[in-house]
């Protein structure tokens, strides 16, 4: 069953078409990817989805109810959370205090459970030291810390905007654990990334845009193999 | 070392509460002024949690003053209610206006609240039936009679309150939705915070909070006009004592009110009219060589110490 499915969805910056006609769906419990190269439209399409830009045109369902004017806190409530490609830790707040903001207003919880709620997801997702200013923690930390945010509001679906990105492949296995223990959860999850490894060895199936529209939908094996993919990667030949 | 600190909090308001049983009429009113400067002070740090900045302070203390004055003078309500009233026109203003203008951020927030403040003054001047226009309108008497000891108290609780609604917005939930506000407000959003509303209900809030200073004032110096009610003063000196002392806190606003109430006090008598010079260059100091204010810097060297 599809969890979330947009119809011909389109965003436009001015004269720009950052997205147009894009229809797909997110199956429940299942690891989707989303790739395509440079400015195909990823983190737009993520950004309307979570409801920071409302679409042009075309319409979002979740759980099979019309979303697409829902502005982003109703939308993270409801149960559609996300990180973000370049990091947003919030300065003035504490590790643990950052995934606090989560339980608190994603979920709703009262700041005690809110507290309980954050150090259980940092010890999932092995962050120690919890009362520790941001600006002491590593680029995995923080980008575990945002996904322990994004995490405390329970989500039903979850966006990974580039999680991997800047990570060593020591950290990038240790992401690859991380991701599959949180789809263990039932979990749903989109994940855009660069590094096809971890798309071959995470998703189930993937969507490839390219100037804002897809391209080609399926299993890794197959759309890694599509000729249209490749062109839109490599360029055609001369 | 808890204990210790709220020890040393039950101490100090002891020694405030007991204040004039052996202080005299004049230190009396210059804590009247740094009370009532502390609450404003602490209302636009309050504010500033959400990274909004107001240059409107000096709109809401005068249009609270206004409200109470009037509504004491034409209903013979009783001065205190009339005060606490005060607080809720400022507060129901600040509803109406802030639900149409915090589409806006930062300095464009900025602009619209100095505008806001000198359309009020405009408005009052040019209501005479009503408001006294120009001349402002004077009340029979000041509030208890200018009875200085009594006045001191209706003071002290306008900034015991200020400073409890500041530890409740630091202590709550509301603390960190204010604080991802004014850090990310693309975070704030996905994580499930109503942006708008909080910065609705923060504006309000510290609207309130400078509408019963402002009524306060006016029942104390029993007195209200266009020139005086909605002076500058209100609005420069509370952000000049927030930066001094510190932004982002309780104690910050209450320190820089406590320094900068007593230096303004020595420097009206040393060179009158010169003060708001020295402000300026209190602000520009204190921006460029500490800042975190005092309070902030002081911490700071605290917590090195500390870890040493």
């Amino acid at each position: 069953m599809a969890i979330l499915r947009t119809e011909k969805l389109a965003r436009h910056f001015g004269g720009l078409v950052a997205l147009s006609g894009v229809s797909m769906e997110f199956r429940e419990n299942e690891i989707l990817g989303i790739i395509g190269p440079n400015g195909a439209g990823k983190t737009t399409f993520i950004n309307v989805i979570a409801g920071i830009y409302l679409p042009t045109e075309g319409k979002i369902f979740f759980e099979g109810r019309d979303v697409s004017e829902m502005p982003a806190h109703r939308k993270c409530r409801l149960g559609i959370g996300r990180t973000f490609q370049l990091v947003r830790p919030l300065p003035g707040l504490s590790l643990v205090e950052n995934v606090m903001v989560g339980s608190l207003f994603g979920k709703g919880l009262a700041k005690k459970e809110a507290r309980r709620k954050a150090e259980e997801l940092c010890g999932f997702l092995g962050l120690a030291d919890l009362s520790r200013d941001i600006s002491r923690m590593t680029a995995l930390e923080i980008k575990k810390m945002e996904i322990a945010r994004a995490l405390a509001a329970q989500p039903k679906l979850l966006f990974l905007d580039e999680v991997m990105a800047g990570l060593n492949s020591d950290e990038t296995q240790e992401m690859i654990n991380t991701v599959r223990k949180i789809h263990k959860q039932g979990i749903a999850i989109g994940i855009v990334e660069h590094i096809m490894r971890v798309i071959r060895e995470l998703t189930d199936r993937c969507v490839v845009l390219d100037w804002g529209e897809v391209i080609a939908e399926g299993p890794y094996e197959k759309v890694s193999a599509d000729p249209m993919v490749i062109k839109a990667y490599l360029g055609e030949e001369a | 070392m808890r204990n210790s600190r709220y020890l040393l909090y039950l101490i100090l308001f002891l020694i405030l509460l007991t204040l004039p049983l052996y202080t005299g009429v004049y230190f009396l009113n210059v804590m009247d002024i740094i009370l009532i400067y502390m609450a404003l002070a602490l209302s636009w740090d309050m504010l500033l949690r959400s990274g909004q900045i107001s240059f409107g302070m000096a709109g809401l203390f005068g249009v609270g003053g206004y409200a109470a004055a009037l509504l004491h003078l034409h209903t013979g309500m009783n001065p205190i209610v009339s005060i606490a009233l005060g607080g809720g026109v400022a507060g129901a203003l600040a509803w109406i206006i802030g639900s149409a203008v915090l589409q806006l951020r930062g300095m464009y927030f900025a602009i619209v609240t100095l505008a806001l403040a000198e359309i009020f003054r405009v408005i009052v001047r040019n209501l005479p039936d009503l408001t006294g226009g120009p001349e402002g309108t004077v009340l029979p008497s000041a509030i208890f009679a200018g009875d200085s000891t009594r006045t001191y108290f209706l003071v002290l609780s306008v900034a015991v309150a200020s400073v409890l609604a500041s530890e409740i917005f630091q202590r709550t939930r509301i603390h960190f939705a204010l604080t991802s506000i004014r850090n990310d407000e693309i975070v704030a959003k996905s994580s499930g915070i109503d942006v708008f509303k909080y910065l609705v209900f923060i504006f309000v809030v510290t609207s309130a909070i400078q509408g019963v200073v402002g009524g306060a004032y006016a029942h104390i110096y029993g007195f209200v006009s266009p020139e005086g009610s909605f002076s500058v003063d209100f609005t420069l000196l509370p952000i000049a004592m927030a930066l001094l002392g510190g932004m982002h806190s309780t104690w910050g606003p209450v320190v820089g009110a406590v320094v900068l109430g007593v230096v303004s006090e020595f420097l009206k008598l040393q060179i009158p009219y010169g003060h708001l010079m020295v402000y300026g260059l209190i602000i520009v100091v204190a921006i460029l060589f500490f800042p975190q204010g005092i309070v902030g810097t002081l911490g700071q060297k605290m917590k090195k110490t500390g870890s040493q």
